[in-house]
Formats: structure tokens, C-alpha cells, sequence
């Protein structure tokens, strides 16, 4: 598959051991897991969170991948941090993701 | 690629406000956050000083966040309030008791006094029980109108002056949105107001009516508080769910949406010669209302006589029958009785 | 089906069955009664129409604007759809006007200041007095329109500056190349769909409002539908154009002061209308438009289509429900401080500006925001007062993190632009494109705004002075 990011040697296989977060709700899709310690498959470019969301729905989602998932983004209202910090500053999908990164979603849309 | 904080320049941004499109870091969101709701207080005169606020807590994170930042700026701005925290149990088995448990654990943490107020003794049945009768198709009706009565009704036992909500920015836009759609037109002139109810019951403010759902999650997550989140277990409304998901694309497509809907709901003019509702009193209860009984002592007597679908739909013509406590014909029991579950 | 005979051929409500011939009453009616309750189209009067069914009591003329320029065709396509639309336009035997949007560049600064209206008398006395003035020059329809044409060229002779010429199948007709650079120059200039959908909305009324001043017309119809009303009105929401709701979607738009925009085809839903031109062959020509296979989610004006839409399907009372709502609003009585310019029109959609509610209002909750989340230094004195009488002071930091000229540039047109103008000029990459009208008039509000200012200072020091 071509990819843009595509800086380094191309026979470095990179693994990433990251956590990831569900929160305010979000949880409830994931059978009420709200911390996952993830470890993704090596492949020759970085990951990032496009990829990552459609790992988490063919790995993690438990069902209504719907109310997670709007086209190839997560669904308007759901929140993404990264490292403590809003996706909208990290570049959103495009955003390579570090060993160790921490990644957050948190659900704006259940209880008042 | 860090960004960088738009207000002290200095530390790394971690969020992007939807309101402005501005990056700040979290000291600085903090206190814009606070000012903002300060802000929102003073020029809407929201309180008089020596008054006792209730807060109504439900355990959610809109909630949480309003005893919270009404605690902070109590202290900072020295408003003189007196604040107390109101739960109402809806005796929903599996939801109320865990996010009660939240209620009581805010309790503590902001050391505010907590009143907890349940169906069960101000109506005598609880929304376990009212589902049982009605079904799940018409039980948000029942709750919604009870738990309006509530609140008020708890807060009068408290002596409270004032009663505000967790109502943020997003539930005002999509509240005008729903009005429209639904073409409420009474509710549509009142809906934007940010305080309510001044004439007889209890005047309730939000002062959180320009907050971001956004920010208000993301002030709960970066200090930390102590929020319940779960959908309420009896099915959620399916036209609010509409609008709330037309709303969230809107703001995902143009941030602003939501406080530029909420101007629109401020600027709208309702044609004089439409007809509004008189408000007068509940001949039973005493609460206001437009009819001679109010929408919850018509849903409870259609509980404690079997007629679930009595305060479902409009039948304003039995209203005499009820007050009189006489006996409904035959006829009229069978239409109100069918329930299709 | 009322005349209990002929066979059904569509099905407008549950239970509301037509055949043809009682369809067509129903639908001559519908409009008849339309403008009949109304009251504002009086017998014999000129106006500009898309398409008028059956015989009229007033005289029509259409007006087709040719956007292709705006919607990446070549001349070559849009020269193809002219010339189809000329056909359809004939059959018609009304007067017509095709015009090219890049006109726009050429239309005088006057373009956006309000026409004077005419005092509202009762309908029976505007009647008369109108055909009144119908007798005094009645020749032919066409004689009106010069007679007309010639008179409003003696009173302002800007208004010839767009020729009035008929912009027909011929090849010369051809609009400059250079306007046509310049109109796509200013839609490229637009970074999101939505303000490209509000920017062309409002540089076509400039245009339709210029064609039925120089040809002495006094209404313009369009042909929204009801669904497209209930469309319009929850994007318009959206826009933050709450205030306008009625001047925006209601039945007439007197904005404009001498020209108003009637929406007669209101009551009608789209399924009514299209069996209409279906049953009864009316010729229409499909011109892509700027959103044509856009996706749902690429402008909020579609969005909201989108969204009626499948809410219609899941309940189908939806659409006529938002219509009642629109009914039932009014235009918001806004208190106008006499002190400052501030009753002046929104330069873009010349609506009463709706920029200086109270400090408790979602506007002002807006501008405390932005001041919240910039430096220190720049942040004005008294934050609990974040904008000026005049909402000038506020003006460049609205711009949000953009470069100093750019805010410089938005200073000059911000004060004089409604709430969701605002959000649409917020949109706009820079000014530079925009038509000479516009930056004209702003130049000279921002001119007569300061000037009065001058004005009011020296009386106040003088008052000072007797003191």
C-alpha cells in the first residue's frame, strides 16, 4: 500500500506497545473495558490513528461499531486525546503514532 | 508539531476551543473556562447574594461540573450563596443507584449539603414500577414530567431561592432545534431564556448555557472529577437522538454552529397574535399549569387507576371527571387502558 | 379524489387521492389563493417570476442568472445550457432576462443601499391607486417595461452601468474573460462550502434586486417550495440567521424597501410540484448547481437537507410542522441606538444587524471567549465589557489567529455585517476578490460612521464649554 508518511528505511519493521482509553460512556462499546494495554502488528511505515481506528474496530469494538465509527473517522462527539491533548492540535488522523503514546476517547454524548 | 498556548504563548496547548477555534494549554483553559461561567452569571444576573441555590446532581459530568466551577467561584468571587446539592432518585434499578453513589461521593469531595428526593415518596411508584404499567414506549413522558416536579418540589422543602442545572451550550441548540422540528412554538420563546419558571415555582438558571459539552468533558477529565456516564437504561428518545447527531456533525463541520444556533434562538420573534398558554394552577397540587391539572397529577392518576395512556396524547375534556373523582364511562377506560408494549 | 370519476394519478396525503384534471384545479387554486390572502401582488403589476402557471392578473417577466462560472463549467457547457433555457424561457411569451453572475462586477455601489418603500395603505386603496397608474401608460406590455426602463435611467444613471442588453444564444454575449476570472478568484477564495453556498445566495439576490430595479419591477417570485423552505429554515438556523427567519423563508421579503421578494409557491411540496410539471409538461432544464453530487456532509446547507430529509421519511409530518413554525415568527423588533450607525442593513444581506444584543446574549458570550484565550496584551481593559457601543473595538481580534493586514481588512467591513454574515466573511481567505460594491459601500459607512463621530464630539464639547 502506498503511503505518504513513508520516511524510513524501508526494512525497519516498527511495533508500537501503547495504551489506549475509553471513557464518559465510551467504554460501554468495548464490554465496559476502559483501559487497553495494545500492542499493534510490525508493518514497514508508522501507524497512525486512521489505521489505529480501524484496528480498534476489527479488534476491540465489541458491537454498534456505528456508534463509534462515522465513515473513517470516530463519530462526531466522541473525544481524542492524545497524550493529553486534543487531536485537533496532532494533526487528527494523520497523526503518526510514538511507542508508549496514550490514547483517550472519550464519549461526549451519554448521561447529563 | 506541538502547538502552542494562544493565551500565555508559553506552555503547550491541549485542547482546541470549538467556541473560537483558540489552542490553550490547561491553566489557561481552566481559567477561561471559570471566567467564562463567571461571566455568564454576572451580566445575566443569575443570583442575589444571601440566596440558597440548589444544584440539581444528577451524577453526570454536566452536573458534576456545575457544583464544581459554583463552589470555585462562590469562594473566588465571594457571590454569598449558599449552596446545596439536589439528586432526584427515579428509582431506576442499575442507573440511579451507581450514579447516586457518584452524587454522594461529590458530597464529600466539594463539601456541599445533599438532599436526595425520590419518585417513590413524592409519587408512590417508581419508574421500575411505571414501566411495568406502561411499557417502555411512553415511560420518558412519565420522567420527565415527574422529574421536573421533583426538583421543585425538593427544593421547596429545603427553602430553596433558586434552582440551576447543568444545561450546556449543546443541549440549548439542540432543545431550539427540537423545538422548531417539533414546531413548539410556546417552548420555542421560552427555551433560550436562561432563567425560568420566575412566576410561582422555583426560578431555575443554567449557568452553564454557553459551555461547550466539549469543554465541560474536558474540564472534568484534565481535574480529575468524579462523573458517571451511562444512557439512561429505558430507551433513549429517538427524535432527540436525531437532532443530537445532526447537531454533533454541524459543530464537527463549523465549531461555532452550536453558539451560532443558540443566537438564532435568542433573536427569533414569535408573531404577536399567536396563542401562548395561560399559566395558572394545578387545582390538586398547587404546581403551575396550563390546564386545571398538571401533566404529573394527570399521568398519577392515570397510574392509580389503571388508565396508563391517561396523560398520554391530549384528553383535557376529562379533566372535570378526574377532579370530581368520578368514575370514567366504559367506553372512554377502554381507549385508555390498551397499552402496546 | 373529488370529482369521484376519473382515475387516480398520485396520492398527495394519506387518503387525498387526484386524478388529473381535479390536480390541476387543486394546484391553479392553491396559488391563486396564495397571493389572494397575501395581498401584496397587485392586478397588472410587474414582476419578476421563474415560472408562472396559467393566466395572471399581474405582468411576469423571468430572470435567469447563469452560475456557471461558479460551478466549473466551460462556456462551451454553460453557452449549451443559455441556449436551452432561452427555449423554454420563449415558450413562455413573457419578457425574459438571462444574466451571467459575473455581472455582479459591474453593478453600481448604490446596489446595496435600501430602496425606498412605498407606505403601506390598505390593499383596496394600493389597488386603485396602482391601476391608476397602469391606465396612464398602458400600450403594450413591452411599451411599460421601456417607458419604465427610461425613467429610472434619467433618476440614476449608474443603474445602466449592467447592460440590460438580452444575454442570448449569440457567442458575443459571452461575459469579459476577466470578469470570469475574477468570480472564480473569489469563490476559490472561500475555504468552506457553506460560506460559497451564502456568498453566491446573496451575490445573485444583488444581482436579481439590480436586473428588477432597472426594469421597473417592483416583486421578484422565486419557486422554494415548502421542503425547501423547512430546508432553508434549519440551515438558516444553523447560519445564525435566526433573527431573519421571516425576510429569509416567509411568504414576502420586504428588505429591500422598493423591491420585494414573493415566495408564492410556499404552500406547495416539492412532490406537488413535480407531478405538475410532470403531468402537465412543463419544460425545466437541470443545471448542475455548486453542490451537485457534493457529499451530505460537505456544507452545513446540505447537511440540513440531508437531515430533513431522512426525518421526513422516519416522520412524515415534518416538513409541514417546521413550515406552521415559520409562520408563526416574526422580524425581532431590534432597539437601534440612535448614537451610533448601527441601524444601518447588513452590508451582504441587507437584514437589520443583529449584532448588538445586551452582554448577556450568545453573541457577547462569543467575543468574552476570544478575549479569554488571547494574550494578555491584547486583551481590552474591562473584560466584563468586551465590546465597544459601536461593536467596533472587537472587530480585529474576531478574526481569530490570522496575520495583521488581513484584520486590518476585516475591520473596515466587520461592523456593518449581521451575526452570520460575519461567520461567512470569517470564510473568506482575504477581501481582495470581493465586487467594488461592496468594499465601496463599506468604505463609505465606515467614513460616514466616523465622521458623525467627529461630529457628536465637538457638540458634546461644546455643551461642555456653556457649561
Amino acid at each position: 500500500m502506498y503511503h505518504p508518511h513513508l520516511r524510513y528505511a524501508k526494512d525497519v519493521r516498527i511495533t508500537h506497545v501503547f495504551i489506549i482509553c475509553f471513557r464518559g460512556g465510551a467504554e460501554l462499546l468495548f464490554d465496559g473495558v476502559k483501559q487497553h494495554h495494545v500492542t499493534l502488528p510490525s508493518q514497514s511505515n508508522h501507524w497512525d490513528i486512521r489505521q489505529l481506528l480501524v484496528w480498534i474496530k476489527d479488534n476491540l469494538l465489541k458491537d454498534r461499531p456505528e456508534l463509534f465509527i462515522q465513515g473513517h473517522t470516530v463519530r462526531p462527539g466522541i473525544l481524542v486525546l492524545i497524550n493529553d491533548a486534543d487531536w485537533e492540535l496532532m494533526g487528527e488522523l494523520d497523526y503518526q503514532l510514538q511507542d508508549k503514546d496514550n490514547i483517550v476517547f472519550i464519549s461526549t454524548l451519554h448521561g447529563g | 508539531m506541538p502547538v502552542n498556548c494562544s493565551s500565555c504563548e508559553q506552555r503547550r496547548a491541549v485542547l482546541r476551543r470549538p467556541k473560537t477555534g483558540h489552542s490553550l494549554c490547561k491553566d489557561c483553559f481552566f481559567h477561561a473556562f471559570e471566567e467564562e461561567i463567571h461571566h455568564t452569571i454576572i451580566s445575566a444576573k443569575l443570583f442575589i447574594p444571601g440566596e440558597k441555590v440548589g444544584i440539581g446532581a444528577s451524577g453526570g459530568k454536566d452536573s458534576t461540573v456545575l457544583a464544581h466551577v459554583m463552589k470555585v467561584l462562590n469562594e473566588r468571587y465571594g457571590y454569598g450563596l449558599d449552596l446545596i446539592l439536589i439528586s432526584v432518585d427515579e428509582g431506576i434499578s442499575g442507573y440511579r443507584d451507581d450514579s447516586l453513589e457518584t452524587v454522594k461521593r461529590n458530597q464529600m469531595q466539594y463539601e456541599l449539603p445533599l438532599k436526595i428526593i425520590s419518585y417513590q415518596e413524592l409519587y408512590g411508584w417508581t419508574m421500575d414500577q411505571i414501566v411495568k404499567k406502561v411499557g417502555l414506549k411512553n415511560n420518558c413522558t412519565f420522567c420527565g414530567v415527574f422529574r421536573r416536579q421533583a426538583l421543585d418540589r425538593g427544593a421547596l422543602m429545603l427553602g430553596v431561592n433558586k434552582i440551576c442545572t447543568g444545561h450546556n451550550a449543546d443541549d440549548i441548540a439542540e432543545t431550539v432545534l427540537m423545538n422548531f422540528l417539533r414546531g413548539d412554538i410556546a417552548r420555542l420563546r421560552r427555551c433560550t431564556a436562561i432563567t425560568t419558571g420566575s412566576e410561582g415555582a422555583i426560578p431555575r438558571c443554567k449557568p452553564l448555557k454557553y459551555a461547550y459539552e466539549k469543554e465541560i468533558v474536558l474540564y472534568a477529565y484534565f481535574k480529575k472529577l468524579d462523573y458517571f456516564s451511562t444512557e439512561c437504561i429505558y430507551s433513549p428518545n429517538a427524535y432527540r437522538g436525531h437532532a443530537r447527531a445532526f447537531l454533533k456533525d454541524l459543530e464537527s463541520l463549523r465549531p461555532s454552529s452550536i453558539m451560532d444556533i443558540i443566537h438564532s434562538g435568542e433573536n427569533l420573534s414569535v408573531k404577536e397574535d399567536v396563542k401562548m398558554p395561560t399559566q395558572g394552577i394545578c387545582t390538586r397540587c398547587g404546581y403551575i399549569s396550563s390546564q386545571s391539572l398538571c401533566k404529573a397529577c394527570v399521568l398519577l392518576e392515570g397510574l392509580n387507576r389503571g388508565l396508563p395512556k391517561l396523560g398520554i396524547g391530549k384528553h383535557h375534556k376529562l379533566h372535570q371527571k378526574l377532579i370530581s373523582q368520578e368514575p370514567l364511562s366504559e367506553h372512554e377506560e377502554r381507549r385508555l387502558k390498551a397499552v402496546d408494549f | 379524489m373529488k370529482c369521484k370519476e376519473g382515475s387516480a394519478v398520485l396520492i398527495i396525503r394519506v387518503g387525498d387521492a387526484f386524478c388529473k384534471p381535479c390536480f390541476k384545479e387543486y394546484f391553479v387554486h392553491k396559488f391563486r389563493a396564495t397571493l389572494g390572502k397575501n395581498r401584496v401582488v397587485y392586478p397588472g403589476e410587474k414582476g419578476l417570476s421563474c415560472n408562472a402557471p396559467k393566466k395572471l392578473r399581474f405582468v411576469p417577466g423571468i430572470v435567469f442568472i447563469d452560475e456557471g462560472a461558479v460551478c466549473g463549467q466551460s462556456w462551451e457547457k454553460r453557452h449549451q445550457i443559455i441556449c436551452e433555457v432561452q427555449g423554454v424561457l420563449q415558450q413562455t411569451r413573457f419578457p425574459f432576462h438571462i444574466m451571467p453572475l459575473e455581472e455582479v462586477f459591474s453593478l453600481p455601489d448604490s446596489i446595496l443601499q435600501s430602496g425606498v418603500s412605498q407606505e403601506r395603505q390598505n390593499y383596496k386603496q394600493a389597488v386603485d391607486h396602482f391601476i391608476g397608474l397602469q391606465q396612464t401608460h398602458r400600450d403594450t406590455e413591452c411599451s411599460v417595461i421601456m417607458e419604465k426602463m427610461s425613467q429610472l435611467k434619467t433618476v440614476d444613471s449608474a443603474v445602466s452601468a449592467v447592460s440590460d442588453r438580452i444575454y442570448n444564444c449569440a457567442e458575443d454575449s459571452r461575459p469579459q474573460g476577466a470578469h470570469t476570472q475574477k468570480l472564480i478568484e473569489l469563490f476559490d477564495s472561500v475555504k468552506t462550502q457553506t460560506a460559497k453556498f451564502q456568498f453566491l445566495h446573496m451575490l445573485r439576490n444583488h444581482l436579481i434586486l439590480h436586473i428588477a430595479r432597472a426594469n421597473g419591477y417592483s416583486k421578484v417570485m422565486t419557486g422554494e417550495s415548502c421542503n425547501r423552505l423547512a430546508v432553508n429554515l434549519l440551515s438558516n438556523i444553523s447560519l445564525g440567521r435566526g433573527a431573519f427567519l421571516p425576510l429569509d423563508i416567509g411568504f414576502c421579503d420586504s428588505r429591500n424597501g422598493d423591491v420585494a421578494v414573493i415566495r408564492p409557491m410556499r404552500d406547495y411540496f416539492l412532490k406537488e410540484i413535480i407531478f405538475y410539471n410532470r403531468l402537465f409538461n412543463v419544460s425545466s432544464v437541470f443545471t448542475p448547481g455548486i453542490d451537485t453530487k457534493a457529499p451530505e456532509s460537505s456544507s452545513i446547507q446540505r447537511l440540513s437537507e440531508t437531515f430533513i430529509n431522512k426525518l421526513q421519511e422516519d416522520f412524515p409530518s415534518t416538513v409541514s410542522t417546521v413550515y406552521r413554525t415559520s409562520e408563526k415568527l416574526n422580524v425581532s423588533k431590534t432597539d437601534v441606538d440612535k448614537d451610533t450607525c448601527l441601524k444601518e442593513l447588513c452590508l451582504l444581506c441587507q437584514c437589520p444587524l443583529d449584532t448588538h444584543a445586551d452582554t448577556a446574549s450568545a453573541f457577547h458570550a462569543t467575543l468574552v471567549s476570544q478575549q479569554l484565550s488571547q494574550k494578555v496584551g491584547l486583551k481590552t481593559e474591562d473584560s466584563g465589557k468586551p465590546c465597544c457601543k459601536e461593536g467596533t473595538c472587537c472587530k480585529g481580534q474576531e478574526y481569530g489567529d490570522t496575520g495583521h493586514s488581513r484584520s486590518l481588512q476585516a475591520a473596515s467591513i466587520f461592523p456593518w455585517l449581521c451575526y452570520g454574515c460575519r461567520l461567512t466573511v470569517k470564510d473568506l481567505k482575504t477581501l481582495n476578490h470581493l465586487p467594488q460594491y461592496i468594499l465601496h459601500e463599506a468604505d463609505h459607512r465606515t467614513h460616514r460612521c466616523e465622521m458623525r463621530k467627529e461630529i457628536q464630539e465637538f457638540l458634546i464639547e461644546d455643551d461642555i464649554g456653556c457649561v
